[in-house]
């Protein structure tokens, strides 16, 4: 006779749920139509992955997912595509509207459960720094690792966002005026 | 394409949390927001690129870009 731990089962089941539901969605990036679609297919499946984040008990990684990732570069994404008018291909059919709200109603139940059954749970008692720092995957833990152990790749990705920030408005800047101010 | 590059970024993310989960250790999460961060740099760079191809030649086909000349 074998015995298995309920919230063991229920917290695979919902991974899976969660996993496939990752899965579907960045199918649909794939196979959509039209490009804003496959934005919001992608900003679908992120938000899965935030949700996967939780389950793992990684709390910081999934909040920053949440902020940086599917907040400020699938925005982004959406400006640009917004910008350069990516037209429909094909006429979608009224099924597939019902499959996107499906979609949307599961992200939104697998929400609920993610944050309920997996191991974040919300802390109760003192918010002491001995209890916040024994969950690890909380931001003091990262942070103790990140300012100690690992601080030349945290300087050096700054470093990396300052050049990317410097090379977009040299991109932007030196594509009409000064060419034509050099020809004279 | 560059949402194609995004799941990829998107995927090494989840199996190092998952293994940092799995091997009880920080450094997984904290190699995920080393990507994170510059997935979204390389995000930027290349949307600029993007546009400046547009703005250029007003032809939004991959399989035109093609020549490397300006």
């Amino acid at each position: 006779m074998f015995e298995f731990d309920l919230l063991e089962l229920t917290r695979e089941t919902i991974t899976l749920a969660v996993g496939l539901t990752a899965v579907l969605a960045s199918l649909g990036v794939i196979l959509c139509s039209s490009p804003v679609y496959c934005a919001l297919y992608l900003i679908g499946n992120m938000i899965c992955l935030a949700l996967l984040f939780l389950l793992y008990n990684a709390e910081f990684v999934a909040a920053v997912q949440i902020i940086v990732y599917a907040g400020a570069v699938m925005i982004l994404f959406l400006f640009i595509i917004a910008l350069l008018g990516g037209k429909k291909e094909i006429q979608e059919s009224p099924a597939q509207r019902s499959i996107v709200f499906a979609l949307i109603i599961t992200m939104l139940g697998e929400l609920y459960l993610a944050a309920t059954v997996g191991p974040t749970k919300p802390l109760e008692g003192v918010f002491d720094s001995k209890t916040v720092a024994e969950v690890g995957g909380s931001a003091k833990a990262i942070g103790l690792e990140l300012f100690s152990r690992h601080l030349i790749p945290f300087e050096l990705v700054s470093g990396l966002l300052l050049v990317a920030a410097v090379g977009v408005i040299c991109l932007a800047k030196f594509s009409y005026v000064p060419l034509r101010r050099r020809v004279k | 394409m560059f949402m194609s590059v995004e799941l990829m970024l998107n995927s090494v993310n989840f199996l190092l949390v998952g293994y940092s989960n799995f091997l009880k250790s920080v450094d997984g999460q904290i190699f995920a927001l080393m990507i994170m961060a510059v997935a979204a740099a390389e995000v930027v760079v290349g949307l600029a690129i993007i546009l400046t191809i547009f703005r250029t030649r007003h032809d939004m086909d991959v399989d035109h870009i093609d020549v490397l000349k300006g």
